[in-house]
């Protein structure tokens, strides 16, 4: 395309007062080549230097031009805050085709460094107070928080168990007082009272799951099908012993305490993007998963102790964590990162190191007492979670 | 000033169907980037509508970058994240919190107290981000090659907002219009064109007329109350039901006429001055009309994906679960995903751009050749480039 013969009528802002002035632009050949932009007032004329031409973008009125150029200023782009405004259809289209650079971004030198930094440092602040900041403040608070409040905390959580198990209208406790007192016996037996001093409440929920855990303030919760699935009450009182660990290290609480602190913060980052929600969940249950993992070898250190400190042969861990994997499986790969208990087999190791240093084990109840837990829940009368 | 000079009026030049596909280019973009490019689309979309806005021809420049958005972002959300991760924690360990269901009156009392709580931790940073958005924009809008911008003071605002906000709550809404005057006041006097500075005239109680279809509302309501005293069942409902959708309609001709007002008694360089004449009719048509085009599109487009997933569903005939085969999940995700972006895109270009257009074009500068004089204002870094009000979730469309 031809290059307009003679000066096209536009009009130009100088970028320093608000004035606008009507001026004529003439393109000139001798190198380098510029648009000469002249008028009667304003501080002209000014020379253009072709190469040099930036176009605004994203405009609504596609039939007028506006141009700028590089300039270098301390602004949010580095351009000439004058601007050239062109009408004239034949001056607009040939500098449209003839100037491959018009949209150019020109980015200020350093500008990737800037990126890179400052990504960097989201991230590794991110990193530091999700795992580091959080967790400290967790672990403090867990220890600060009143007995009162984190038991009432307790019986919150263990509740919200039973409405996702049973549903609405139907409690799933099992309350037979003879078994509860063996239930008692046997978690007091593995509570370190220099440690812990809070009571300990036992809870057993009918339902057809093999799982135990402890929640918040000293409760430690049985599921009926981890009793059902023992063959022997050194199997239970190996899982009370791991569940009671938990329970004097503060575990749940600290691990509320996280969950609340994390998740709040990476609504944040994700914020309310299509998806975000879906991904919040999976990030969370990852989180909560890497820090349970080392509180969990902590349980079953401390467990495997306190079984050994009362003779009971801690291979009881391992027998019932064999059987469990003989019927269910392990689970490898990256589905183990998103459930909370270490590898089946890491477990197994682990007890199977332990159970050479008993040398007279002696049974962890008497017959009568193992018959009793093994009823706790026969005073129920419930088809729906019978099978 | 004594010269005779010629009213502009306020010109809009955009387009529906451009902007629809701005909408949809960008935020399709904003989809596979996973959201980063959000801040890319957001200066495009402005750039768009501050081009669209003229007074003489001259049309207003947004220079704005997405990249200053991105890493103000980045900068905001780290100390977002330590100001909530610490208040949600502290607040859980005084009891307060929202994991459980709550049974006793006493739960259901710490959850309100948890949930004012945390409002109140984030309300200041709120109005914060309220005042930083705005000058931001100010800062990154020109008009004939001189910059707007606005003084430093988000801090002020967001403590007298929550003062105001506080009358407002104790009187009952009596003195909304003291809120909205203060407040705009506050940044209008703080606002610049180049080196010549805005000021808010007027007087707060000059707002009450505009409270008007507000009173009227209340006054159904009250009267539906007293029929239904008075065991007039029929009208008391009716009563309710048209002083609900008056409420509404009054509360758009406050924000309408309040706008106006406001915009009317703005003085530039203590010479410049504007008339507004936005009708509330026009307005709410463009609200009804185009929220009932967007939500039937949006009807069925929710409606395909929800059906092609019904569609494929099987019920397993032993366990009375039902099943879907995966291609019909994915479909209908990405056709719910998409009907999204399309429900978004639409709302900008027949709702958003409709109102500002006009609102633009009923805006007028009574003298702009008192403007030629003005002298451009030196750069202002834009603090956190909105990086706060993004994380916060804070402000509409653009």
């Amino acid at each position: 395309m031809r290059h307009p013969e003679g000066p096209v009528s536009a009009v130009f802002f100088d970028g320093e007062t608000a004035a606008r002035h009507d001026v004529t632009v003439t393109v000139h050949w001798q190198t380098p080549a510029a648009l000469i932009i002249d008028g009667e007032t304003g501080a002209l004329p000014q020379r253009w230097q072709l190469d040099r031409l930036r176009a605004l973008s994203d405009q609504a009125d596609r039939k007028t031009l506006v141009i700028t150029r590089v300039a270098d200023t301390t602004d949010e782009t580095p351009r000439d805050p004058a601007r050239l405004v062109i009408d004239d259809p034949a001056l607009r289209e040939w500098i449209l085709a003839s100037r491959p650079d018009l949209f150019r971004r020109d980015l200020r030198e350093g500008t990737r460094f800037r990126i890179l930094t400052r990504g960097v440092g989201a991230v590794v602040a991110f990193v530091v107070i999700l795992f580091l900041l959080l967790p400290q403040m967790a672990n403090t608070l867990a220890m600060l928080i009143p007995e009162e409040r984190e038991a009432e905390f307790g019986r919150a959580t263990v509740r919200q168990m039973e409405l996702i198990f049973g549903g609405e209208d139907e409690s799933l406790r099992c309350e037979y007082p003879a078994a509860q007192v063996v239930w008692n016996e046997l978690a007091e037996r593995f509570v370190d009272r220099e440690d812990y001093d809070a009571p300990i409440t036992v809870i057993v929920l009918d339902h057809p799951m093999v799982n135990a855990f402890a929640a918040p303030g000293g409760h430690v919760v049985f599921f009926r099908g981890l009793i059902d699935a023992a063959e022997s009450p050194d199997e239970v009182a190996a899982v009370m012993a791991h569940e009671i660990g938990h329970v004097v290290a503060r575990d749940p609480t600290r691990m509320a305490l996280r969950s609340v602190g994390s998740v709040g913060i990476l609504g944040l980052v994700l914020g309310d993007f299509a998806g975000g929600g879906l991904v919040l969940v999976l990030s969370e249950q990852l989180l909560s998963s890497s820090y349970s993992r080392e509180a969990e070898e902590e349980a079953d250190d401390y467990a495997i102790a306190q079984l050994i400190e009362d003779n009971i042969d801690p291979s009881a861990l391992a027998h019932f964590f064999e059987r469990l994997r003989e019927e269910y499986g392990d689970i490898e790969g990256i589905a183990e990162k998103f459930v909370s208990h270490p590898s089946l087999s890491d477990r197994i190791d682990g007890a199977h190191i332990a159970a050479v240093d008993v040398t007279d084990p002696v049974p962890s109840l008497t017959d009568i007492e193992w018959e009793l837990l093994q009823a706790s829940c026969s005073q129920r009368d419930n088809p729906l979670s019978r099978d | 000033m004594d010269s005779h000079q010629e009213p502009v009026p306020g010109k809009y030049s955009g387009d529906g169907s451009d902007i629809f596909k701005l909408a949809m280019v960008t935020s399709l973009l904003t989809l596979v980037t996973a959201g980063i490019y959000r801040f890319w689309a957001k200066t495009r979309i402005r750039k768009y509508i501050w081009s669209s806005v003229s007074f003489r021809g001259d049309s207003f420049e947004y220079t704005g970058t997405g990249l200053e958005k991105f890493l103000g972002f980045l900068v905001a959300i780290v100390i977002l994240a330590i100001y909530l991760g610490i208040i949600q924690m502290v607040m859980f360990f005084f009891g307060l919190n929202f994991f459980a269901e709550p049974e006793t009156m006493e739960e259901v009392f710490a959850q309100m107290a948890a949930f004012y709580l945390t409002l109140g931790a984030v309300l200041p940073l709120w109005f914060f981000a309220i005042y930083r958005a705005r000058r931001y924009k100010m800062a990154r809008t020109r008009w004939r090659g001189i910059r707007l911008g606005m003084e430093k003071g988000a801090w002020g605002y967001a403590l007298r907002a929550i003062g105001y906000w506080i009358l407002v709550i104790l009187t009952a809404g009596i003195l909304t219009p003291l809120k909205t005057f203060r407040l705009e006041q506050y940044m209008t006097d703080r606002s610049w064109y180049g080196d010549a500075r805005f000021t808010q005239g007027g007087d707060w109680r000059n707002l009450y007329p505009a409270m008007r279809h507000i009173f009227i509302a209340l006054g159904m309501l009250v009267a539906g109350g007293v029929c239904l005293a008075l065991e007039l069942f029929i009208l008391g409902v009716v009563g309710f039901i048209a002083g609900y959708l008056w409420f509404f309609i009054g509360i758009v001709y406050y924000r309408v006429k309040s706008f106006a007002y406001l915009a009317e008694n703005k003085v530039l360089d203590g010479k410049v001055r504007f008339t507004s004449e936005p009708r509330t009719r026009t307005i709410l048509k463009t609200v009804i009309l185009g929220g009932l085009a967007v939500g039937a599109l949006a009807g069925l487009l929710f409606g395909i994906a929800g059906g092609s997933l019904g569609a494929s569903m099987t019920v397993d005939p032993e366990t009375f679960q039902p099943e879907f085969s995966p291609a019909a999940i994915v479909f209908s995700v990405v056709m719910y995903v998409l009907a999204l972006l399309v429900v978004g895109a639409l709302t900008l270009a027949f709702i958003t751009q409709p109102v500002i257009q006009h609102i633009v074009e009923t805006l007028t500068i009574e003298n702009p050749e008192d403007l030629d004089d003005i002298r451009q204002r030196a750069y202002d870094e834009g603090a956190d480039a909105e990086g706060f009000a993004d994380a916060l979730d804070v402000g509409g469309a653009i």
